[in-house]
């Protein structure tokens, strides 16, 4: 297994720039998740590092090795589609066993290892069907099979799990993370879904436009949002847009002056974690309390979803669970809503 | 219900006419008298006991071969760029390998002879140019016939080739380069298999146009130059021979479907 590292990274089609200056380091075993909006790069990315697009610029390393510009068939990385990509014509079997026969293995050693890749991925005994006879699940297991049997430096995931519908999804999910324990495998997965990303990585990179917006751990991410894309993106944010009038003092669109801990600065927005807004009573000990008009409730089951309105321009969404018994807000009351000082993070206005 | 029109059609157009071939072709010649009825075998022995005519057949099925083999090597790159281009002209390259076929088959030959003539257009430039000083013999040869047919059969090869080659996943050549195959052992362990469907039905079309192609032996092999197709024309409209007529159509037809089914059986048995 080996750290891979991308430096400086850049892909141009013609006047549109795919990935801008991406710069990532992963570690021995680590799992990573590209997660970001179609089109944002990632999939670019990933596809860089397997070698099927020449990069304008930039470096890939695996382990020691400078890969940037070798085929794809040198670089030893082992690739899940999304679409599961397994040959139709050849049985699970001559599938898992193609990387192997095209390095050159032994016939006898051969069949030892595919034994072996079936069953890390539960398909013990599926050797002799046709891709045809399997479920969409089984046919990504058997692609993960594929992959693994040739000891790839590393994995690399291409929404592998979008095709499956949700409950299968589930299961290929917890099978891949623990085989990717287990393995001790470098690993990078590109997805759209969240959770799925949340669920799986040990990082994860956000990536908008071509550009990386940050990197770091779930926590990092949702507690400490680098930008207000990655605030809105990764969990939901309330936002404000306003100016920092003076040091620990934002002035919002409506006019509400909100105690915060930022530095004066020009025009800014406001985000706010809905899980730290309080109300009614528990507002009372709150550093900023405002009387808010309940504008929207939605029903979530475990979560009431609550629109609220400050002023004429301030709007936020709170989120308060769903307490059985408790004085459901309706919409038209007044209520009091607060948050404590350091529960707003300011961000420098994006157009 | 839909389909009983083309049946009945295929019926009656195809069917019978080759049934009432068939009859006539174990009917009797005599000189004079046109066609005798009868039932006898002596046309088919007369086909398959004179050398001539056995020329004929073995160069038929040379030149088909020949020019099947050309049209899958040179058909099949081309298929390929065209299935796997993602241009906004895709369209228009498409209309390009198919716009020959817009000009029939005499008109293009009549074309390739004023380019293959001895003062043609290919033999002047090369002159001019100082490559050869003796105008190269192509008209009424061989070559020029492979030529003719290749450049009309090409465009069948193509769109069938394209249309297969597009339903398979890129994704799949992708999954092959990506466990350490060179394009070498990708072509031949993935994308030669998954296309065989396509390559038997483009082989199968080219190589049945080529044994019955007839203006183009014609006009660019010259009256030396015998095929079969021709040589059913010449029996029926210049000797009047119709019962052996029928019998070299019955041959032609009868070669054609062996080779075809020979190959298919083959190919089926290498690639399941």
């Amino acid at each position: 297994m080996a750290r891979l590292s991308i430096e400086h990274l850049r892909k141009v089609y013609g006047e549109f720039t795919a990935v801008d200056d991406c710069s990532i380091d992963i570690a021995e075993g680590e799992f990573l998740v590209l997660l970001g909006p179609s089109g944002c790069g990632k999939t670019t990315t990933l596809r860089m590092v397997a070698g099927f697009i020449q990069p304008t610029a930039g470096k890939i390393t695996i382990g020691e090795r400078d890969v940037t510009n070798l085929p794809p068939w040198k670089r030893n990385c082992g690739l899940v589609f999304q679409s599961y990509a397994l040959f139709p014509h050849m049985t699970v079997a001559e599938n898992v066993a193609f990387g192997l026969e095209m390095r050159k293995v032994a016939p006898a050693d051969r069949a030892a290892r595919v034994a072996e890749a079936l069953r890390l991925v539960q398909l013990t005994g599926f050797d002799e069907r046709y891709p045809r006879q399997l479920s969409g699940g089984q046919q990504q297991r058997v692609a993960l099979a594929r992959a693994l049997a040739m000891e790839p430096d590393v994995l690399l995931l291409d929404e592998p799990l979008s095709n499956l519908d949700a409950k299968l999804r589930l299961e290929v999910r917890v099978q891949i993370r623990d085989l990717q324990r287990k393995l001790g495998l470098t690993t990078i997965m590109v997805t759209h879904d969240q959770e799925e990303a949340l669920t799986m990585a040990d990082r994860l990179v956000v990536m908008e436009k071509g550009k990386v917006r940050q990197i770091g751990t779930q926590r990092e991410l949702y507690e400490k949002p680098a930008d207000r894309f990655v605030a809105g993106f990764i969990g939901r944010s309330a936002f404000l847009d306003g100016a920092m009038a003076q040091a620990g003092h934002f002035r919002s669109g409506g006019g509400l002056d909100i105690r915060c801990n930022a530095p004066a600065s020009g025009p800014a927005t406001l985000a706010l974690r809905p899980e730290r807004l309080a109300i009614g009573a528990e507002a009372e000990s709150c550093a900023n309390r405002f009387p808010a008009r309940v504008e929207h409730v939605s029903y979530l089951g475990a979560l009431l979803d609550i629109d609220v309105r400050l002023t004429e321009q301030d709007r936020i969404l709170l989120q308060l669970p769903n307490r059985q018994g408790a004085a459901e807000p309706k919409p038209g009351d007044m209520i009091t809503i607060g948050w404590a000082e350091d529960a707003g993070l300011v961000y420098p206005r994006e157009p | 219900m839909l389909v009983v029109p083309a049946t009945i059609f295929v019926a009656i157009g195809l069917i019978g006419p080759i049934a009432i071939l068939f009859r006539y072709s174990l009917n009797q010649f005599i000189p004079g008298q046109f066609m005798v009825d009868g039932l006898t075998i002596e046309n088919y022995v007369k086909f398959f006991t004179d050398a001539f005519y056995l020329n004929v057949l073995w160069r038929t099925v040379r030149v088909a071969v020949v020019c099947t083999i050309v049209c899958l090597i040179m058909g099949f790159p081309l298929a390929y760029v065209l299935a796997r281009t993602e241009s906004r002209f895709k369209n228009l390259l498409i209309m390009l390998v198919v716009l020959p076929l817009f000009v029939g088959n005499a008109v293009r030959a009549a074309g390739w002879m004023t380019a293959f003539g001895s003062k043609g257009a290919l033999n002047a430039s090369l002159m001019g140019l100082g490559v050869i000083d003796q105008p190269l013999e192509i008209m009424f040869t061989e070559t020029a016939v492979i030529i003719g047919i290749i450049a009309v059969n090409l465009p069948f090869m193509v769109l069938t080739l394209q249309s297969v080659i597009e339903g398979i996943n890129r994704n799949v050549e992708e999954a092959a380069f990506s466990l350490g195959a060179g394009p070498a052992a990708m072509f031949r362990r993935v994308l030669w298999p998954l296309a065989m469907p396509g390559i038997l039905a483009g082989t199968i079309l080219t190589f049945i146009l080529a044994m019955n192609a007839y203006a183009t032996p014609v006009l660019l092999g010259g009256p030396k130059f015998q095929t079969m197709g021709p040589l059913v024309y010449g029996q029926f409209a210049q000797q009047n021979n119709w019962p052996f007529g029928g019998a070299i159509s019955f041959i032609l037809m009868t070669a054609t479907l062996l080779l075809t089914i020979a190959a298919n059986l083959i190919v089926q048995r290498r690639y399941r």
